[in-house]
């Protein structure tokens, strides 16, 4: 023990002779249509690329009632045909030229986005402005979409010896929060979706002023802007206000505990969930150091207790679930060969008392906080990469240019300000307990 | 009106209906290949730098030419396991010091082993480097093997099977290992992990790890002067042993003459799983990386089942909804290559997925490829290998693949024209040499899927085996 400290405190002296590397701001640009859609760009022209994203503020938590898992199961629907686009266009556009394209369903959020050579920005503007809206919602498209969509339930949820678990996580942790519903949602409801429902869901949230356009790469700022107007500034909306989720989780009063199994489950696992406050509180930074301190690398605590010392846990992480309304905080364990839940459970207890006791060291902090620069810094290596951090900073932090302040933020997080939200959101009443096994008891 | 006009002008030809009404892309700017300098350390290893400036990331990987393909059967798992261990301690850090300094000077570090090669990597910010260095050259060089780290490294990787071997698509690749490419699996099966000692992995690293067969890659912010001197303080030092390295691993090649499409079924038995994996597994041997049938075989795939809009993709998921994503890839070894496309599907319709694969292997077989479809699927391997250089740790990996298979650097210079002079009769005739006379292996819920195989596959030889009792030493692997 002794040497180990020996150790650390000649690093820590190297380290601090050496300059700090300095994060690079990105220089955002900002610019809204009379439609109301924004427009965030940055110019990097180091590779003849481009990525682009189109974020929609309509996510899993907009599920109309009784169809769980449509905004996801609609966003499959976008590469459909619209008025001027046979299906699978967008392929056409992306793949067929070297480039790729995606797009995905959070609670909060659907992003679609392409990187492609720079040379076809100007395509992809105009296609990304049709299905903006001109989307066509066929029956045959959406019969067989819909068959796709669960298979890719079955194959995240049914197929994987702990997705049961994951689903379990929302729904046992929100008890009115639509979040509670899961954005892959169920099978059944998956089933009674309709073509009408669709045309429903697009025309209501599909629209420039629900919206957000994100370009960066190899391109000029005259012309992007001259495109965007070409393309986008004739897009109307709707008179119809945009609906918003108005469900207020209640504060939790009382520890809740459930056991659920599914068949193929090999190790017992457990999952310890307390409620989180929304995205853009002020504590967010300091949650994101615990998380870090607590589970990123084999330094980290669960994995130096759980894994590394006791070898209880062939896996224990804990995780900052962001969520706009409010995420979830929670642990998660999967058991060694022959090792039980209920020991899981007193081990995370029992880290989780001694941080909230003792706190966290300096050394710790200042781990934690290198390692959350460095991915920051890995994060925005690539033209996708920092459209990507531009877009987390509109859905978390209603801010485009959120990606340049965030480092800062970090840094300035006190060992108490980590003891103080340890001790404020892991209470005992904000506790839900999970365990999962498998189905008629461990093999 | 329009529309219709418009769909039927896009059956005719994309091109036409482009005009109509999508903007034309503008002229293209080409992809740079970053020049690369390599040089050789008087004790044999390698040294490769590419400097890339925009980010202050560096990345250091050391590549070893050795890895699954030269461990027994008996000893599956060994390079990995080996790999793994680096990290685990040296003669002066514990596995928690490691982690430890490496985390909090804000860094990464990997190690593992594939089939034709072992590597250990770190990434840090350039401040961070020559601290970062010291570290990673005492675990390449200096790892100590102690037994409890190797007694809780082999526990964890056996949890890790027990927990795979619970899903269909690992189950599937598992079995072809044995079943199809006469190979082992390179992550290892549960008795051969647990025979797996402290002298084995000793014994695979004095043996394997030896500077005359590594290389020494350096991607990121760092010009080559500051690396090769880097390279030769930390590295300068490390000897070979007087023994050869372990030969390569050698196969069988399969006889000649009348192919059938595919060869035999293996049905294992998972009940109650979620989906079935459907599998399309051959084994190609001998065939060179080295040669021109890597691009051949690269445009194949490309049609048959690499990227979103290949044949197999668009007929099993875009056209039927029966499966969120079907695919395949070839993995390459330096004589051989094992091929794979893999599909998860519900049980009921394992059968008529398997049907669609050979359907799709037929047509690759009897027919050439029009010059539409192969036009743009040319575009998306050349697309994917430009992403290759976008991160030094990409770039980095690439590199390594490249010694490896005892590529020159100036197959990156190459590739893209290599790519677009592969024909269309070329991979018709690749095709019909090569990929047919495969297996198909089916892991899912047998009770559900078995009148429909029966019915579709009548004359089929079926081997079915359980995957609760799964060895890979039963009578269907002889």
């Amino acid at each position: 023990m002794r040497l180990v400290s020996l150790f650390i405190s000649i690093l820590f002296v190297t380290c601090a002779a050496v300059a700090q590397v300095k994060v690079a701001k990105l220089d955002i640009k900002e610019r809204s249509l009379s439609n109301g859609l924004r427009v965030v760009s940055v110019r990097d022209g180091s590779s003849p690329t481009v990525a682009i994203r189109v974020w929609y503020r309509v996510g899993g938590k907009d599920d109309p009632q009784g169809r769980s898992g449509f905004a996801h199961m609609f966003e499959h629907m976008m590469f459909k045909s619209t008025k001027n686009m046979p299906s699978e266009k967008l392929d056409r556009l992306t793949e067929d030229v070297g480039g790729f394209n995606n797009a995905s369903t959070w609670d909060d959020y659907t992003d679609y986005y392409e990187v492609v050579p720079s040379n076809y920005l100007e395509p992809l503007l105009w296609a990304e402005a049709e299905r903006m809206q001109n989307l066509n919602v066929d029956d045959a498209n959406f019969a067989s979409e819909r068959d796709v969509v669960k298979e890719e339930f079955r194959q995240s949820v049914l197929a994987q010896p702990y997705g049961r678990l994951f689903e379990y996580i929302n729904s046992l942790s929100y008890t009115v929060h639509p979040y509670k519903r899961g954005v892959i949602g169920d099978l059944e409801q998956l089933s009674a979706a309709t073509p009408a429902d669709a045309r429903s869901f697009y025309a209501t949230y599909y629209r420039p002023d629900n919206a957000y356009l994100i370009v960066v790469g190899d391109f000029e700022q005259q012309q992007l802007d001259t495109w965007t107007d070409k393309y986008f500034s004739h897009l109307t909306n709707p008179s119809s206000a945009i609906p918003r989720v108005t469900a207020k989780e209640p504060t939790r009063t009382a520890e809740k505990r459930y056991e659920k199994t599914a068949p193929n489950v090999p190790f017992p696992a457990v999952a310890i969930t307390y409620l989180a406050p929304p995205s853009s509180h002020p504590d967010t930074p300091a949650l994101d150091l615990a998380a870090t301190i607590l589970s990123d690398g084999e330094s980290s605590r669960l994995y130096q207790s759980l894994v590394y010392k006791q070898q209880i846990a062939q896996d224990a992480s804990f995780t900052f679930d962001m969520k706009v309304d409010g995420g979830l905080l929670y642990f998660f364990a999967i058991a060694s060969e022959g090792k039980d839940g209920q020991s899981l459970e007193r081990s995370i207890l029992n880290e989780l008392k001694l941080i909230q006791t003792k706190g966290v060291t300096a050394r710790e902090l200042a781990r934690a906080k290198n390692q959350l620069v460095s991915q920051t810094i890995v994060a925005l290596e690539t033209n996708e990469g920092k459209a990507e951090a531009i877009q987390d900073g509109i859905t978390y932090d209603n801010d485009p240019k959120a990606v340049n302040t965030s480092v800062a933020k970090l840094q300035a997080v006190t060992a108490a300000d980590v003891l103080r939200v340890m001790r404020k959101y892991f209470t005992p009443t904000n506790r839900v307990v999970i365990h999962y096994d498998n189905e008629g008891g461990s093999k | 009106m329009f529309i219709r006009n418009l769909a039927l002008l896009f059956i005719l030809s994309t091109a036409i209906e482009a005009q109509v009404m999508i903007p034309e892309p503008g002229p293209s700017r080409p992809v740079a290949i970053p020049p690369i300098t390599q040089t050789k350390l008087a004790n044999g290893l390698t040294v490769r730098v590419v400097r890339k400036t925009g980010s202050p990331l560096i990345t250091t990987r050391l590549v070893v030419a050795n890895g699954a393909g030269v461990e027994s059967r008996q000893k599956a798992g060994l390079a990995s396991l080996t790999a793994t261990m680096l990290t685990k301690g040296t003669k002066r850090r514990t596995a928690t010091e490691i982690a430890e300094s490496v985390e909090f000077l804000g860094g990464s570090i990997a190690s593992g082993a594939g089939w034709n090669g072992s590597f250990a990597a770190i990434t840090v910010t350039s401040d961070k480097l020559s601290q970062a260095l010291a570290i990673f050259a005492d675990v390449a060089l200096n790892p100590k093997f102690a037994k409890d780290e190797l007694d809780l490294l082999r526990t964890q990787t056996l949890d890790g099977l027990t927990y795979n071997l619970k899903q269909p698509s690992f189950l599937a690749g598992f079995v072809a290992s044995r079943y199809s490419f006469d190979e082992h699996p390179a992550g290892g099966t549960k008795a051969s992990i647990s025979s797996i000692n402290v002298p084995d992995i000793a014994g695979f690293y004095q043996q394997n790890y030896r500077p005359d067969s590594s290389i020494l890659i350096f991607t990121g912010d760092i010009d080559a002067g500051l690396a090769n001197s880097l390279a030769k303080r930390h590295f300068g030092r490390w000897r070979s042993p007087r023994s050869d390295a372990i030969g390569k691993g050698v196969g069988t090649s399969i006889g000649k003459g009348q192919v059938p499409l595919y060869r035999r079924i293996m049905v294992v038995d998972l009940p109650r799983s979620g989906q079935a994996a459907v599998m399309y597994a051959k084994r190609l041997y001998p065939i060179q990386r080295a040669t021109p049938s890597f691009f051949t075989a690269s445009v194949f795939n490309s049609i048959f089942g690499g990227g979103y809009s290949s044949r197999l993709n668009t007929e099993i998921r875009i056209k039927r909804g029966l499966s969120y994503g079907a695919g395949s890839s070839f993995a390459w070894r330096r004589s051989s290559t094992n091929f794979a496309a893999t599909i998860q599907t519900k049980n009921e319709s394992a059968a008529e997925v398997a049907d669609l694969v050979l359907a799709e292997l037929k047509r690759m077989v009897d027919t050439d490829t029009g010059e539409s479809e192969l036009v743009p699927r040319k575009a998306v391997i050349i697309g994917g290998f430009g992403r290759n250089f976008e991160t030094g740790s990409q770039l980095a990996a690439a590199l390594g693949d490249l010694f490896v298979y005892a590529l020159p650097t100036s197959d990156l210079n190459s590739f893209i024209g290599d790519v677009n002079r592969v024909t269309a009769e070329q991979v018709r005739e690749f095709a019909t040499g090569n990929m047919r006379g495969g297996d198909l292996i089916i892991v899912g819920d047998y009770s559900v899927f078995k009148d429909d195989l029966a019915k579709r596959f009548s004359t089929a030889r079926i081997d079915v085996v359980a995957a609760d009792s799964l060895t890979l030493s039963g009578a269907e692997f002889k």
